[in-house]
């Protein structure tokens, strides 16, 4: 069949627009501006006619993950590859003495130690040095055998203690303020005395301080790296990672490569939770000890590890004083908000939370910084912490101005998704059933609803390149470097691909998780779904057209837009084709499309509301949680199956926050006291209450939105609002601990 | 075998077999030697003295284990656990069976030995000698996956996966013993195991799914 040649459909260049998308570095997203091309072409069509998207797809890499088949950075296994392990600094505060890794060093098997560049330790667990042994055994054996002598440094790890201003330094002063030594200001916003006014002129007042503790990602998969490199000029790097495109450069300046002689490979990986980004301080050792002994080496972290060296969330400490009219408009906040970040940064969001309007505005945020380890980004990074005490305080203000805590949201809330998904949510839960006076009712177990809403951005940006190609034997392969975090990228990369094509999932392949394959960012911010879905279905509909031209003349040369592709079949020109039979007609290399970015796919801005019921003994402070459901909305949901599931798991990692995790320090000593899995109360099986995750299909809109931080903030204040609807004592300090309760029961009844 | 071993053994119902094994698979060598004895310190003369530094004795023994229905030898210190003798010794590796808390928490490494669910992190790769192992992998294939396997894809129990191993050996091994399981037993049954993602509803219903299509098939 002699080919057609076809003119472009448009040789005149795009006009170009400028926009601001979110961007991701080291989990924390920030705006930046970016100029792309003004076009609208062919959308995804209303959310409810689709054929694969929007259905309940299972998992195109279940079968593997199900039967152990699926291989994960941790499962890397390459011939005479090294071990390697850590030695960690004991304690909280520490400058290094002396060094001597000779004994180590002698032992049979051990290959390499190396020292860090550190000389001061500002926490337990700061790393030391590395080794690398033949076998895990030898590996851990030698870095016991390192001797290390510390001056100890007076520290500190109580955010009460670390404010006062004799402190003990926890970072070097900054020459630019000397003055701040561990609290150090961040953000000055809003008009103090402009708040102050209002609030003198409120019905209601509530002046409280809220905490949140500082919790694990606790990634099943703890973070490190095979490095597959020989002493040759190129290498490979086995990541557990949330960017297969964050690892190459920094690898290849470890290894001493070109950053184009280095690929990165992630195929799976056990969770990251924000916390795995960049090649981090284990990545750079296991190169290192690889360039020393030109032999591949294995570093993973130990359980130990990660959890005194590998990050946490930021934990935060707020003071808020709130006022609201009788009618329940809430008029002024004023917030003091402190980042308890060890030796990092923190984040928390700024008050108020950004879901209500609270009129007259002031804050002061600071970083208050202690002898731990860095907070890093976290699900919805400083987002759940202020969330969380944003929506205690309506909840405050809405039972002493006697409101219905739904009705006082809603009052105070501008955007009125909000309140639709309020109704359908109480509506759901049975929101009239709950207890009438908090604390009342019979019997020592009472039962108690709450609760409280959350936002998020969600949006995209321009780093996703995508090839599809369709082959002469009708194969199809979707290709593209990025990586699937356990959110089912895999799958709906292939769904978009295969519906746009009228094929089943099937009959599409697709190849992720390599550095060589066309650029993709990092899954940070929910940001993937958004960046990832527009180039796919960019490359997809693109292929389609191509394909349609060369297969025009088979079909009584239709025009190629006019073909349509569907139940496995190329229609046009009164013929049909089956699928292989239409792609026998292509030519030898079948074809390639490439897909990039379209904005109009996609866009950002996500709501989202929780309702919980707990029972709390009032006997043992015991709080048991009953049922717990959100309405979610995300503009087209790619899969229902996987957003539901997502929405389950931030329910479930915002309920072990609220009653179970945190991170236990020995203030004297400066260690956690916890860090293991035997301690450190990840919930389980027999805490689940009743989890219902609502997609709200009332949200129209035709566009990709990311959900997994938004999944997990609002269910927080729920919880603990719950508890206080239950038991009338309100809890400000995460975890709702049993001891906790019965204190502010026995406070109660002193009261009374 | 001495008196007192004589006595633990009946006692606890517990035979580790590790002295009678080690020569039941003839291992040779001085690593082996220096381990069988200080694994049985009663033998008498040619005990091995622990050096005047207290540094820590290794050696290497090699044994075989019975894992999916074959017999796979290994090389194995005394101390390497059954989890790090599949994952890191075997060639090739079974690597079903994850690396997670290294205590006995959180079930990622469970396998089903002699019938019974065990933490392999917790069992000395030489106490699993004689012993029928199956790990996820020895359940079923991508191709041929058993009723759990296939319920948790239907049921999406999974999300990062790398509790999926652990959850679906338990479950699987659990609905042996109890084929139609209440939720609260199937909770029960499961709360060995941990989940970061928030699987734990869908587990459930896949477990009680899975019963439900075992009792039909």
């Amino acid at each position: 069949m002699p080919q057609q040649p076809q003119a472009q459909p448009s040789p005149t260049a795009p006009k170009k627009k400028r926009i601001r998308v979110p961007r991701v570095v080291n989990g924390v997203e920030t705006m930046v501006e970016i100029e792309v091309d003004d076009v609208a072409g062919p959308g995804w069509g209303p959310n409810d006619k689709h054929t694969l998207l929007n259905h309940r797809l299972t998992r195109v890499d279940g079968p593997l993950k199900v039967t152990g088949a699926a291989q994960y950075t941790y499962d890397v296994r390459l011939p005479k590859m090294l071990y390697g392990r850590i030695l960690r600094c004991p304690h909280a505060h520490a400058r290094l003495k002396k060094f001597d890794s000779s004994k180590a060093s002698a032992m049979p098997g051990v290959k390499a130690v190396i020292q860090t560049p550190l000389t001061e330790f500002r926490f337990a667990g700061s790393p030391v040095a590395a080794v690398a042994a033949i076998t895990p055994e030898i590996a851990q054996d030698a870095a016991r055998a390192i001797v290390v002598e510390y001056e100890i440094l007076s520290h500190v790890v109580r955010a009460e203690d670390a404010i006062k201003p004799d402190a003990p330094g926890v970072l070097p002063r900054d020459p630019q303020k000397p003055g701040e030594n561990n609290v150090r200001l961040k953000q000055q916003q809003g008009d103090a005395q402009k708040v102050e006014a209002a609030l003198a002129g409120c019905d209601a007042v509530v002046e409280a301080e809220y905490r949140t503790q500082r919790v694990h990602h606790a990634c099943l998969e703890t973070h490190g790296m095979v490095v597959d490199y020989s002493g040759g000029d190129s290498a490979t790097i086995y990541a557990t990672t949330q960017g297969t495109f964050t690892i190459p450069a920094d690898a290849a300046e470890a290894l001493g490569l070109p950053q184009s002689a280095v690929t990165a490979t992630v195929q799976h990986m056990g969770g990251g939770f924000g916390s795995k980004f960049g090649i981090g301080v284990e990545g750079m050792l296991a190169c290192k000890l690889s360039k020393e002994t030109k032999t591949p080496v294995k570093l993973m972290l130990t359980r130990y590890d990660e959890f005194v060296m590998a990050g946490n969330r930021s934990g935060s400490w707020q003071k808020i004083k709130a006022g609201a009219k009788k009618d329940g408009t809430l008029v002024a906040l004023q917030a003091t908000q402190y980042r308890l970040g060890g030796v990092g940064q923190g984040s928390q969001a700024g008050q108020p939370y950004a879901v209500y309007s609270a009129g007259e505005t002031y804050r002061e945020v600071y970083a208050l910084h202690t002898n731990e380890d860095s907070s890093i980004a976290m699900r919805a990074p400083g987002h759940p912490q202020t969330s969380f005490a944003m929506d205690s305080l309506m909840d405050e203000l809405a039972y002493k101005l006697g409101m219905d805590p739904v009705a006082f949201r809603k009052k105070n809330m501008r955007d009125v998704v909000y309140h639709r998904q309020l109704d359908r949510g109480a509506r759901e839960i049975g929101w009239e059933k709950r207890n009438a006076t908090p604390g009342g009712g019979a019997g020592p177990r009472k039962r108690g609803m709450g609760c409280a809403a959350g936002t998020w951005g969600g949006g995209g940006n321009n780093q996703c390149k995508v090839d599809v190609t369709v082959s002469r034997d009708g194969a199809v392969l979707v290709a593209v470097g990025t990586q699937d975090l356990g959110t089912g990228t895999r799958t709906y990369t292939r769904a978009i691909v295969a519906e746009e094509l009228g094929l089943q999932m099937k009959d599409v392949v697709e190849q992720i998780g390599n550095s060589k394959l066309g650029g993709a960012n990092a899954s940070g911010g929910s940001t993937t779904a958004a960046s990832l879905s527009p180039s796919v279905k960019d490359a997809a509909i693109k292929a389609r057209l191509a394909l349609a031209e060369k297969l025009a003349p088979l079909l009584g040369n239709a025009k190629p837009e006019e073909i349509t592709f569907s139940g496995g079949n190329v229609t046009g020109g009164g013929k049909s084709l089956g699928w292989k039979q239409a792609c026998a007609g292509l030519p030898a290399a079948g074809v390639t499309a490439h897909g990039e970015w379209r904005q109009d796919l996609q866009s950002r801005g996500v709501h989202g509301v929780c309702f919980a019921e707990v029972e709390v003994d009032v006997e043992t402070g015991k709080v048991r949680p009953i049922k717990m459901l959100q309405v979610q909305d995300g503009g087209l949901p790619l899969n229902r199956l996987t957003m539901e599931s997502q929405i389950n798991g931030g329910m479930i990692q915002a309920l072990g926050m609220v009653l179970w995790e945190t991170r236990v320090m020995d203030s004297q000593l400066g260690l956690q006291l916890n860090p293991g899995f035997t301690d450190y109360k990840l919930p389980g099986s027999l805490e689940m209450p009743e989890l219902v995750p609502l997609i709200d299909d009332d949200d129209k809109r035709e566009v990709v939105i990311g959900i997994a931080e938004a999944a997990i903030i609002p269910a927080l204040g729920a919880l603990a609002n719950a508890v206080f609807n239950a038991c009338g004592v309100r809890v400000r300090e995460l975890p709702i601990t049993p001891d906790k309760i019965l204190m502010g029961l026995m406070s109660e009844r002193r009261n009374a | 075998m001495s008196d007192e071993n004589e006595r633990k053994k009946k006692s606890s119902g517990y035979d580790p077999s590790r002295r009678k094994f080690l020569k039941g698979v003839g291992v040779a060598g001085a690593g082996a030697a220096l381990a069988d004895h200080l694994l049985a310190p009663d033998t008498g003369a040619d005990t091995p003295k622990l050096n005047a530094a207290g540094d820590p004795v290794s050696g290497s023994v090699n044994i075989a284990l019975d894992v999916n229905g074959q017999k796979r030898n290994v090389t194995v210190e005394p101390r390497t656990t059954l989890l790090s003798a599949m994952r890191d010794r075997l060639e090739p590796a079974v690597t079903g069976p994850k690396l997670v808390c290294d205590m006995g928490t959180c079930g990622a490494c469970t396998v089903i030995m002699d019938g019974k669910l065990v933490y392999s992190c917790l069992v000395l790769a030489i106490d699993a000698v004689g012993k029928k192992l199956t790990t996820v992998e020895g359940l079923g294939s991508p191709e041929n996956m058993n009723e759990v396997q296939k319920a948790f894809v239907e049921h999406d129990a999974l999300m990062c996966g790398f509790c999926t191993p652990g959850f679906v050996t338990t479950i699987s091994a659990y609905l042996k013993k109890n084929s139609n399981p209440t939720l609260d037993e199937v909770r029960e049954a499961c709360k060995g195991n941990f989940c970061r993602c928030g699987t734990y509803p869908r587990v459930f219903e896949a477990a009680l799914a899975a019963a439900k299509a075992t009792v039909r098939g």
